[in-house]
């Protein structure tokens, strides 16, 4: 049930997927794993659309190095948790969710139970090996991956569903080096809204998803295209068929 | 189609392909080059001559072995070849080969 608060607040959107598309949205729980760049859009985005709970994670403190692209974040937070910064803003954003932000470090050791019941992880970090982490536990949990990666004027985003997608490390099965990469805040804006706007699409049934589809956007040329992904039979991860393997085995 | 084989002053067939790259070696290399090979390239051939037209574009995609960096998702029309196949994949009239990086920051 909605408060009348909420029915306005959500008015605009209920015309598009009704009262059964938002109580979807409120009963479902996504965790955003990192809240920066990417992280900033997608956490803003789902809180407004009313995603009932939020678990967002960070390990980091606000520096003024990420204030040209990480939005969630103002000049008075510097040296502030990223997460309690984040956390003060989305729930202004909207009263009506709940929050949770969690300071912590993804790792093997707890990635799993930090996603826990989630229904969906956004895939908002900036290194492959986390991201290949979260993409083991997408596939233990048979829950989607919603992948979003930036670098420059250029990004990257599909939707991975186990079973039915080739999972990341189809994909991409091996990570770039790491690097304090160049990039500006509207290239995070761009893919983190094509990530967010996966999720509500997922959650509502609307449309059809980002998936089997490489979305790459060129915003030096101002130009979107896609490239087909297949399954990899010989993937580490999932084996070509969206299921935990042995080699990917998590402990 | 929009390609067709032809035939060189030599006598021996020539073939056209389209070369995209994407992201950072887009910005080093350009992209979609239309470029005509010889009949028997191979895939890592065509990409190291196209990719020496600029020493940064080649350093990004190449080791300093001149093997691909194991990072490089190469395509062929619409289908991934694996790095340690692209030695000996021949590339066919009309191909289209797509070369990128994942990009990784968030």
């Amino acid at each position: 049930m909605f408060s009348e608060r909420e029915l306005e607040r959500y008015r605009r959107q209920t015309m598009l997927f009704g009262e059964d598309g938002q109580e979807r949205l409120k009963k479902a729980h996504i965790f955003i794993a990192g809240a920066g760049g990417l992280g900033s859009p997608v956490s803003i985005y789902l809180a407004v659309a009313g995603v009932g709970t939020i678990t967002i994670v960070d390990m980091d403190v606000v520096d003024q190095t990420n204030l040209n692209r990480q939005i969630l974040h103002y000049e008075r937070d510097i040296g502030r948790k990223k997460t309690a910064s984040a956390e003060e803003k989305l729930r202004e954003q909207n009263p009506d969710i709940i929050i949770n932000a969690v300071d912590v470090k993804i790792d093997e050791s707890n990635a799993k139970n930090l996603v826990g019941k989630a229904d969906g992880i956004v895939d908002a970090m900036d290194n492959f090996p986390t991201r290949y982490l979260l993409n083991d536990v997408a596939i233990a949990q048979q829950i989607p991956f919603f992948h979003g990666g930036i670098r420059g004027f250029y990004g990257q985003a599909t939707t991975i569903i186990p079973g039915t997608t080739p999972c990341l490390k189809c994909i991409f099965p091996k990570a770039p080096p790491r690097e304090e990469f160049p990039v500006v805040g509207v290239t995070a804006g761009i893919i983190g809204t094509v990530q967010s706007n996966e999720v509500i699409k997922y959650l509502t049934g609307s449309g059809d998803l980002l998936t089997n589809r490489l979305f790459i956007w060129d915003g030096m040329q101002s130009h979107a295209e896609e490239i087909c992904v297949e399954r990899n039979p010989s993937c580490e991860a999932c084996g070509g068929t969206g299921k935990k393997t042995k080699a990917g085995k998590k402990k | 189609m929009w390609w067709h084989r032809k035939e060189d002053k030599s006598g021996e067939e020539e073939m056209t392909v389209k070369i995209r790259f994407f992201a950072r070696f887009r910005e080093l290399l350009g992209t979609d080059i239309m470029t005509d090979v010889a009949a028997g390239t191979m895939f890592t051939s065509l990409i190291t001559s196209i990719a020496k037209k600029n020493p940064e574009g080649y350093a990004a995609i190449f080791d300093k072995n001149g093997a691909f960096y194991e990072f490089v998702i190469l395509m062929r029309n619409g289908k991934r070849i694996d790095i340690a196949d692209a030695d000996r994949t021949v590339i066919v009239d009309g191909d289209e080969i797509a070369v990128f990086p994942p990009v990784a920051g968030g």
